[in-house]
């Protein structure tokens, strides 16, 4: 799409049509991943899972979640600041959903081919925490408030070992341009190359996204729920959203920027591209599965230190690293 | 460093073993003889000795008894026999000072109702209880 | 001006993490506790003073929901003081299906707090793993009492069943499986370095502390106390048996779990051993009269339960009823020490901290 055309009715129309039906497909990703979660869970703990709404396999159990959310009660507590409180899902979701349009899930399969499109996904991706600060906060809530203060700090000291970790495949790639990324990966994956930085983008990324071992701001077993304890229905529901589509656009990211996007391995060429791209977005969202199945949550003080004494030198040397051999092999 | 990949492994070779959960309710969890649910009553056996009111930490039970009918017999006949399930904590030591088994425990476990009424269960609630009973009573 | 302000956190008694109603104010600073103070009581039945109006075979089954993850031991000790002061003789087998039982119940016990204690750092499947293997236990148990926790299996003078048929045999085989188990739970959980960075170091209190507080269970013997009554002060047929006391010198939360994981092997172990020397036949229940009335006076014994020391004091004035009854309830005892460990705590560490003491509610409000 033209994105340099001058705003018009068209181009707002034309937009919309393209957006509308790939926020349905977000949406009912986001409906199966929440089930497939629940089902790996089940499965690796002993049990079944969601196994009687829709079917043996509790297909339609998280749109029966869904639509109980959504007609259940909308409750603002007495003391909340109302308007933050109404604006927080939102806050917290759109950000979540303006990244993806910069992905390029196949060669033809993209919406906007920006030239800084690792620049803006970063960019885009650190706001979230602002919808989640502000809800924690409006809710006027205690553990809401520490909640939303831990997401704040543990959001902001990852965003640095994020970023870093991924100048190195700039380096190599010689551009923003996530096609141009991709497009560089068609012989080796950037995970060859940049292994060190995939380890901490893929560390990062499980902190940015709140998950264990770093979900210190839902915290169930010390914060009840952390930012989320006020909230219910639908705007749960949509902070629920944004937390899955979000983990959508890390899991995607981490497939584009080291794993080669939608290049197949070799003597695999025959299998379409869009397929291999669902192949390594699949592996590593199991990944996050996995790792929430099997560890304990790590404490505040330690995940500070992990992050400013351990990911951020690393990163750095490796950025160092990396120039240097890049300059004496080219 | 290998700590956390050794958990790791296990996680995922759990996910290889047998499901250890029950379709409860379309299946009935399998429950050994001498479990205790709801007490069964027969009051063709009960010769109205009190002990189980006796005996009831909870004083759950309450029972008045009527003379036989019969004039040549002796003793006493049952007339209205209550357990208050509200409080009844399936102790089982109504059942074991019972002298001539005329109240024993079934296998029947749910107890849930929407009203608290009934949790009165009379003589013939606890008569008609047929199902899952307790085959050995007595050590 | 930047300023920052004490807050008032009030923990529990809703709250996932405290293991039942129980509740704990904590005075905070940013994340930094300043003062904790506990508040109990949520779940008083009042236990002593009902017992008071009971005869001694009708308090058994309360003593049952007292510390209701270990109920067998509560069962023994109230057993074991009526059988003190009338001076009855238990046959060997019910001693030793008591023994079988006690220990199940002590690994079911552990199982849970392993399985809650991971819960609450953050760990999900461990609390599904050790369900499953206490399930087994669980499953054992209802097949020797009737019930699935509230055993009410023993009586003053022996117990009220015989073992069922084979149930020996399966106690047998289920003590290489929970080794079996045992091992994957070291597998999963003892090596994995966030879970070792979370409880080492925390929750650190000396051996005099830990005797000034009168701590007992593993939360003493985490301090280098090696106090065990099966060992110290042998009660039943632990003497008989051979087994260690698990003893830590650290103090601190991970002393506390590594003493628990090393317990549940010893009671595996006195289970195996029990299982060996059980008498084949013999009655279980011994010469009681039919009206238990215990001669006049007062008596205190003490054994080892899951969670410490437990003991029951009677005084009798010869009737049926007691006069006065009480537990020293090990929970109770063990959480007295939870204000001064919380004191310039981070909040993260308090749930660590109170998991660590292993506490059950329906056993610290009695």
């Amino acid at each position: 799409m033209n994105l340099e055309q001058p705003p018009s009715m068209e181009g707002f129309l034309s937009f919309f049509i393209y957006v509308v039906p790939f926020l349905i497909f977000v949406l009912s990703f986001v409906t199966f991943a929440i089930l497939a979660e629940r089902k790996v869970m089940g499965t690796m703990q002993l049990r079944s899972g969601p196994n009687r709404t829709g079917g043996r396999f509790g297909l339609l159990q998280t749109v029966a979640d869904v639509f109980k959310l959504l007609l259940k009660e909308d409750t603002i507590p007495k003391d909340a600041d109302r308007t933050l409180f109404k604006w927080s899902p939102i806050l917290a979701f759109v950000p979540a959903f303006m990244v993806l349009a910069v992905i390029p899930f196949t060669k033809h399969f993209q919406f906007a081919d920006i030239g800084i499109g690792l620049l803006y996904y970063v960019a885009i991706s650190s706001l979230s925490v602002i919808g989640i600060v502000t809800g924690g906060w409006a809710s006027n809530n205690k553990y809401s408030l520490i909640g939303g203060m831990r997401a704040a700090a543990q959001m902001i000291s990852y965003e640095i070992p994020l970023v870093l970790s991924i100048v190195g495949v700039i380096f190599l790639a010689g551009s923003l341009n996530l096609n141009t990324i991709v497009g560089a990966q068609q012989s080796v994956w950037f995970i060859l190359y940049q292994p060190v930085g995939f380890i901490i983008f893929y560390i990062a990324s499980v902190a940015e996204l709140n998950r264990v071992p770093f979900d210190l701001p839902e915290a169930e077993s010390e914060l009840v729920a952390g930012y989320l304890v006020e909230y219910s229905g639908f705007r749960f529901a949509i902070f629920m959203l944004a937390e899955y589509v979000y983990m959508f656009a890390m899991a995607a990211m981490t497939t584009v920027l080291f794993l080669g996007g939608w290049h197949p391995i070799p003597y695999f060429e025959m299998i379409p591209g869009a397929i291999w791209f669902a192949i390594k977005f699949s592996l590593i969202f199991f990944s996050l599965m996995w790792i929430r199945f099997t560890f304990p949550r790590i404490r505040g003080d330690q995940l500070m230190t992990f992050a400013w004494k351990g990911l951020i030198p690393i990163s750095i040397i490796n950025i160092f690293l990396t120039a240097i051999i890049y300059e004496i092999l080219s | 460093m290998i700590g956390w990949l050794k958990g790791m492994k296990y996680t995922l070779n759990q996910g290889t073993k047998e499901k250890i959960t029950y379709q409860y309710p379309e299946e009935p969890i399998p429950l050994p003889d001498r479990f205790r649910g709801i007490q069964k009553f027969y009051p063709e056996k009960c010769i109205v000795c009190n002990q189980c009111v006796n005996i009831c930490p909870t004083d759950c039970i309450q029972l008045t008894g009527k003379k036989h009918p019969d004039p040549k017999k002796r003793g006493k006949i049952i007339e209205t026999y209550d357990i208050n399930f509200e409080i009844c904590i399936l102790c089982d030591l109504c059942t074991e000072v019972c002298p001539t088994e005329a109240i024993i425990m079934t296998n029947n476990f749910e107890l849930a109702e929407y009203s608290r009424s009934k949790l009165y269960k009379n003589l013939d609630d606890l008569n008609n209880h047929v199902t899952n009973l307790r085959e050995e009573n007595k050590a | 001006m930047l300023r920052t302000e004490e807050m008032i956190l009030n923990v529990g008694p809703q709250h996932p993490s405290t293991h039942g109603v129980f509740r704990l104010i904590l005075k905070i600073d940013g994340e930094i506790i300043h003062e904790a103070t506990p508040v109990i009581g949520y779940l008083h039945r009042g236990t002593e003073k009902i017992a008071e109006d009971l005869q001694y075979t009708q308090i058994i089954p309360y003593t049952d929901r007292m510390d209701y993850l270990s109920a067998m031991t509560n069962n023994y000790v109230i057993c074991h003081a009526v059988e003190t002061m009338m001076g009855i003789e238990i046959p060997e087998r019910a001693e030793y299906l008591r023994v079988i039982a006690m220990e199940l119940g002590r690994v079911a016990s552990h199982l849970v707090w392993w399985g809650t204690y991971l819960l609450d750092l953050g760990s999900q499947s461990p609390f599904l793993y050790a369900f499953r293997d206490r399930e087994m236990i669980i499953n054992l148990l209802t097949e020797l009492s009737g019930a699935r926790l509230t055993f009410n299996y023993m009586r003053i003078g022996g117990v009220k069943w015989d073992a069922p048929d084979g149930w020996i045999k399966k106690v047998q085989e289920f003590v290489p499986y929970m080794r079996r188990q045992l091992a994957g739970y070291h597998e999963l959980v003892s090596g994995n370095e966030i879970f070792i960075s979370r409880v080492k170091g925390v929750g650190k209190y000396t051996k005099n502390d830990a005797i000034a507080y009168s701590l007992s269970g593993a939360n003493l013997r985490s301090t280098g106390v090696s106090w065990d009554v099966r060992k110290n002060d042998p009660y039943s047929l632990y003497d008989r048996f051979d087994f260690d006391v698990p003893v830590r010198q650290e103090g601190d939360a991970l002393a506390r779990y590594e003493c628990r994981m090393a317990e549940i092997d010893q009671s595996l172990k006195i289970i195996e051993q029990a299982c060996e020397q059980i008498p084949s036949k013999g009655p279980v229940l011994g010469k009681v009269p039919r009206m238990i009335r215990p001669p006049k006076g007062e008596t205190f014994v003490r054994i080892e339960s899951p969670r410490g020391e437990i003991g029951c004091y009677i005084a009798s004035d010869g009737s049926k009823e007691p006069y006065r009854i009480k537990f020293r309830r090990p929970s109770f005892y063990n959480l007295q020490i939870l204000p001064k460990l919380l004191k310039g705590e981070n909040i993260a560490n308090v749930i660590a901290i109170l998991g660590a003491v292993d506490i059950v509610l329906g056993e610290v409000d009695g």
